[in-house]
């Protein structure tokens, strides 16, 4: 009779710690990304998008976020359909995802003003997988974190073709600014 | 010990599998935008319009060429001597609403245009249907020839439904019923009224380049008119879109492309032209 009774005890603390850990998780859906391509004297090329979802569980410091690439917004509407349409080819590739950890994250040392933590994981875009790592600043709000930062990615890494007809008007590096607001 | 080392075992696992599962739980909360996009590159086909719709506040800039017949050879160097022009200009008044006005020189036409979109093609509904009402004016009538020549007797209606579907990424379709009136017509070579159907297609050859061939089959037709048949190529250079074209119609007026095409394939009179859009 010893022997099931340990058992069952011991998934009464799995299930204990996995529901622990659900209300630990701080979500959005409504964060935003905004990348940055253009060149000096060319058109501007550059879009946001602010259904970003993104969660962080303060338990582990485990952050994973999602973004629709026909989320983002274009000024230029015919900029916007060959975004999707010749380089991110977004029918194929709808989403790009990042997954990973923020490194010695600790719940309790986050205050109003922002607190310098990396950020390791893999970022997927274009169906291409890379690891990255960088620099989070993360502050304390009401229910939650908020968590900001940018860093650079270049789109041959990620297999997005740039013809050279257009090379000039694309900048190498393109930035991407993210800014998120992590609630309960 | 070895008892709770399995269940321990377990619980590491389901903490080496969060991220995942993070990851996981974000895909349920997006919804996607499921409207086809880039069913076709540009807002003609060839000489038809697509159910294509310039953005709110686009505004398209639009120069065509046809040349003359190819037949003629070196004589006009198949066709580069006699070309005819279509200026015009495209205006996004909403996203699912655009005014036309253009001018041809065939018949010193002048073309204005209504394009409205009725439905878009996404994850519940399977096509586009787009509606495109045209209004020609013949300014090329003289009182001098026609001494009983009114206003009313210079205007030329075009009635189409543009229905699309982009069956794959590369291919896509498209059939168009049209209604044509003329105030004006020639009782022994045509009809007031013609009904019009046919279609076409778009196939990528690669992600800047697609091939478009479309076909119109006029069912009110005299002898005399053949019915148009155009190949064409798109060439999509970021702000522009560049469609050379070889099709048995010189005239790139909607009326005049669906009921007075002169040239005859089998016989090497066809034309060649180009559209070039820019937008602005």
């Amino acid at each position: 009779m010893k022997k099931p009774y340990l058992i069952f005890l011991a998934l009464l603390l799995i299930i204990a710690a996995h529901t622990q850990g659900t209300a630990q998780k701080l979500i959005t859906k409504t964060g935003n990304i905004k990348f940055q391509a253009s060149m000096p004297s060319y058109e501007e090329v550059a879009a946001e998008s602010k259904s970003v979802s993104a969660v962080l569980d303060q338990t582990t410091g485990d952050f994973a976020s999602l973004v629709l690439i026909k989320g983002f917004r274009f000024k230029v509407a015919l900029m916007e359909e060959h975004f999707n349409e010749n380089y991110m080819e977004s029918e194929k590739f709808p989403k790009a995802t990042f997954k990973g950890k923020v490194e010695d994250f600790d719940s309790s040392k986050i205050t109003a003003s922002p607190k310098n933590f990396t950020l390791k994981g893999d970022l997927t875009i274009h169906g291409k997988t890379k690891p990255v790592s960088v620099i989070v600043k993360i502050s304390k709000v009401q229910n939650g974190v908020k968590a900001i930062g940018s860093f650079e990615v270049k789109p041959e890494d990620f297999a997005i073709e740039i013809p050279s007809l257009v090379r000039k008007k694309i900048a190498d590096k393109i930035e991407i600014d993210y800014n998120f607001s992590l609630i309960k | 010990m070895k008892k709770i080392l399995v269940p321990f075992c377990l619980f590491l696992a389901t903490l080496a599998y969060s991220q995942d599962d993070l990851l996981k739980s974000l895909d349920s909360t997006q919804t996607e935008e499921s409207y086809s996009t880039a069913t076709f590159k540009a807002l003609q086909l060839v000489t038809l319009q697509t159910t294509k719709m310039p953005a709110k506040k686009e505004f398209y800039f639009v120069v065509s060429h046809r040349f003359g017949s190819v037949k003629d050879g070196f004589d006009s160097f198949f066709g580069l001597d006699n070309a005819t022009t279509k200026l015009g200009g495209i205006y996004g008044i909403t996203d699912w609403l655009s005014a036309s006005l253009s001018r041809h020189t065939l018949n010193k036409m002048y073309e204005i245009g209504l394009k409205y979109r009725m439905a878009r093609q996404n994850d519940s509904f399977p096509l586009d249907i787009v509606g495109y009402s045209v209004a020609d004016i013949n300014t090329f009538l003289e009182k001098d020839q026609y001494p009983g020549l009114e206003s009313k007797h210079r205007m030329t209606y075009v009635q189409q439904v543009l229905i699309s579907r982009k069956v794959s990424e590369k291919f896509s379709l498209e059939l168009v019923p049209s209604f044509i009136h003329k105030n004006l017509y020639n009782p022994d070579i045509e009809r007031d009224n013609q009904f019009s159907f046919g279609g076409g297609g778009r196939y990528k050859i690669t992600k800047r380049l697609s091939v478009n061939l479309e076909y119109m089959h006029n069912f009110d037709k005299p002898d005399f008119y053949k019915n148009p048949l155009s190949v064409g190529l798109d060439i999509e250079t970021g702000g522009h879109v560049f469609q050379l074209i070889f099709t048995n119609s010189q005239s790139m007026s909607e009326s005049g492309y669906l009921t007075n095409a002169s040239g005859d394939w089998g016989k090497g009179d066809f034309f060649f032209g180009f559209n070039l859009y820019r937008v602005f």
